[in-house]
């Protein structure tokens, strides 16, 4: 097994390597030009057998990618913040089709208020265009998640293109060490692209043709079956890499100290990780604490996060976007799948616009948790790190 | 409330006819609604329009289901739609063609007026746009807007759109429409059979939006296929080419925008009329007169 220390992004190009990715249009944007950049190497040096196409914007770039895997290739390409949301138009065309394109989208603030640093803004929009979305905790997970995301998205009973989401520079740019699968044992895992339909000229098809309300609503629903059952494709697929490799992320959902716990943060992306240091002091003073790390956001684990959150005493929500005048879209999701349980929620803002979001809030998140725990009158939401109030 | 259903093909004017009658109805004092329900298609292509008037307010906003009157452009569309489903026993038809009420069977005995609104437009506005006549027809049969009010109603929408001229003369094939109907009984014999379309559940539907050739089921799905769209029922007029006339330019070829004229080996042509919708630009670009635009469907 190799070992490098590497960025997220890097990993990621290599994921896409081992994945033995077909076609990668891609357009560069800070902070994920890392990626594009080191397959265009691999490629340019005969390392990954793909075609890379330069194209003119992101829009493009999707376009391609969409094509190319109606054309029966396997197809990679990734973005960040604005990238992703002039693709969004073509967002839309990879599910109902049933393409499944694999992207990673290094999540960046969307501009105005302009910055290249990591906020979710830029993805959460998109969790109503039937892709799945994975939110990732460090570079190891980067690398497998890339892998893990075409044998999901090619699953015969899925079919759907998949979103890998990393914080930007605290994953895109930060060096950890990333061990290597073997190149056979991804073979192994992962078999060749098996399209549902070919784009072919010799055997016709149409493929998205307008369509009626008659189908159009039926089509819908298909799609809406289909997000729900990827639910046990990812956790199968998750299992069998986790018996390959030695490393399973937990498939939707990853808890850490929730046997005992009264009171537990859901946290996504890195801050899980400040999280569980938090979780691990607080414990050592005999706080009976816990973390849930919620991978997937699309689709959403709401009955998982029921049977893991029925005891608690409280339960906060971290949130790195905004709804303005509203909750953090994480925060609303989970207060949909818990409505019935009736425990105490708080929602967690921190970490905008590239903030970091340091030990001290995470300690700050679950104090705030403890005192609703205890029946204390608490804010429904929270900034924290904000200066003036709280 | 009475509702009134619109039956043309893309190119008559039935959202217009609605929209007028709408007008007409507001101009009485009623309250009034016209809106249109059609697919992606293009002139030619069946349409449907609907018209709602009451004393108050109305508030639905859903299509129209059992209308207390019909108005069909297009008496070609009896062979494709079940027109008169949902038709009340009470209700009204008006129908633009050349027979008489007695001649028409619409599957249902009502109250129905006939004109030949076609050779109206055509000999009027000079063109086969014929919702204006049929509105002055529709006046005949239905007296719950009188004829005033429709040519005042016909004279804003057109007047404001396409000039006064226009309006006049719009105005003037309604007047003659209205004259020239013949109001009887039609006849009930034939059943109304519903459009054998695919509406399959949403677990039948193939996975992917996509239409494969080989597939009997994905080709009868409704959207773009060309199975279900014999586009060449669209047409009212139809291209009869001349072989002697022909230069072979194959300037009709190249402008055909249903694809439906074949080369062939000797670039001479044959045309496809599962497919030819009659729009004419063949003949308009033919540079020899071998084309000629024939009223009615043919095959050559
Ligand atoms: S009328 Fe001529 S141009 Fe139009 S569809 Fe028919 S063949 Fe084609
Ligand atoms: S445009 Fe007229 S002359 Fe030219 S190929 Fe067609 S029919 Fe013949």
């Amino acid at each position: 097994m190799v070992m490098k220390v590497i960025s997220a992004d890097h990993a990621v190009a290599h994921g896409a390597r081992l994945a033995r990715v077909e076609v990668v249009p891609a357009f560069p944007i800070t902070p994920q030009t890392l990626i594009v950049e080191l397959i265009a190497e691999f490629i340019n040096d005969g390392e990954l057998d793909a075609d890379f196409l330069p194209v003119e914007s992101e829009h493009s770039a999707m376009s391609a990618a969409i094509g190319a895997c109606a054309g029966g290739a396997r197809a990679f390409t990734a973005t960040s913040s604005q990238g992703l949301a002039l693709m969004h138009e073509m967002l839309y065309a990879a599910p109902q089709n049933r393409l499944p394109v694999v992207m990673v989208n290094v999540n960046r603030s969307l501009g105005a208020a302009s910055g290249i640093w990591v906020e979710y803004n830029d993805s959460m929009p998109e969790r109503e265009s039937g892709w799945l979305q994975v939110y990732i905790e460090d570079n190891q997970e980067a690398l497998d998640m890339v892998i893990q995301a075409y044998r999901i998205a090619e699953d015969r009973g899925v079919m759907l293109p998949m979103m890998v989401c990393l914080d930007g520079f605290v994953l895109s740019h930060t060096v950890e060490r990333v061990d290597f699968p073997d190149q056979q044992l991804v073979d192994s895992f992962l078999p060749k692209f098996k399209p549902l339909y070919v784009l072919d000229p010799d055997e016709p098809v149409t493929m998205n043709p307008i369509t009626p309300p008659e189908y159009a609503m039926e089509m819908r629903y298909q799609l809406h079956q289909a997000v729900d059952e990827s639910k046990l494709v990812i956790e199968k697929v998750d299992r069998e890499y986790g018996a390959l490799t030695g490393r399973a992320y937990g498939g939707l959902i990853d808890t850490y100290q929730m046997e005992d716990a009264e009171i537990a943060l859901i946290a996504l992306g890195t801050v899980t990780s400040t999280a569980r240091v938090v979780v691990d002091h607080l414990r050592s003073k005999g706080k009976k604490v816990g973390l849930v790390k919620l991978r997937f956001l699309r689709p959403f684990p709401s009955d998982e996060l029921r049977s893991i959150a029925k005891n608690l005493k409280a339960l906060g929500v971290f949130d790195r976007s905004v709804s303005f005048n509203g909750f953090g879209p994480v925060f609303t999701e989970t207060r949909n799948a818990l409505y019935h349980l009736g425990i105490p929620l708080t929602n967690h803002v921190a970490g905008i616009g590239g903030r970091d979001v340091t030990f001290e809030e995470v300690r700050e998140m679950f104090s705030v948790i403890e005192e609703n725990a205890k029946g204390h009158r608490v804010k429904e939401c929270h900034w924290h790190g904000l200066r003036g109030g709280s | 409330m009475y509702e009134i259903r619109f039956h043309g093909r893309g190119g008559q004017g039935a959202v217009m006819a609605a929209q007028a009658l709408a007008e007409a109805a507001v101009l009485e004092g009623y309250y009034a609604q016209a809106f249109p329900y059609f697919g992606a298609e293009r002139r030619g292509a069946p349409v449907r329009a609907f018209a709602r008037i009451d004393e108050s307010k109305i508030s639905i906003k859903s299509q129209v289901y059992e209308p207390d009157a019909l108005v069909i452009l297009d008496e070609s569309i009896l062979e494709i739609d079940p027109i008169s489903e949902g038709l009340k026993p009470d209700g009204k038809a008006i129908i633009n063609t050349v027979k008489k009420p007695e001649e028409v069977d619409l599957g249902i005995e009502v109250e129905c007026g006939t004109v030949d609104a076609t050779t109206i437009a055509l000999e009027t506005i000079k063109a086969p746009i014929v919702n204006t006549s049929i509105l002055g027809a529709f006046a005949r049969v239905v007296d719950i807007v009188p004829l005033e009010s429709i040519l005042n109603a016909i004279m804003n929408r057109f007047g404001e759109k396409l000039g006064h001229q226009s309006g006049v003369m719009n105005a003037e094939a309604a007047r003659i429409a209205y004259h020239n109907t013949v109001v009887g009984r039609c006849k009930g014999t034939r059943t109304i059979v519903r459009k054998k379309v695919w509406l399959p559940a949403w677990d039948e539907i193939p996975i992917g939006n996509t239409l494969s050739a080989r597939e009997i089921d994905g080709i009868a799905v409704g959207p773009g296929s060309m199975a279900q769209n014999l586009t060449g029922t669209w047409r009212t007029q139809t291209p009869r080419y001349s072989k002697e006339k022909c230069i072979r330019c194959l300037r009709c070829w190249f402008s055909c925008p249903e694809g439906c004229i074949e080369r062939q080996e000797d670039d001479y042509e044959r045309w496809d009329y599962r497919y030819c919708k009659g729009c004419g630009i063949c003949a308009e670009v033919c540079p020899a007169d071998a084309i000629e635009m024939v009223r009615g469907v043919y095959e050559w």
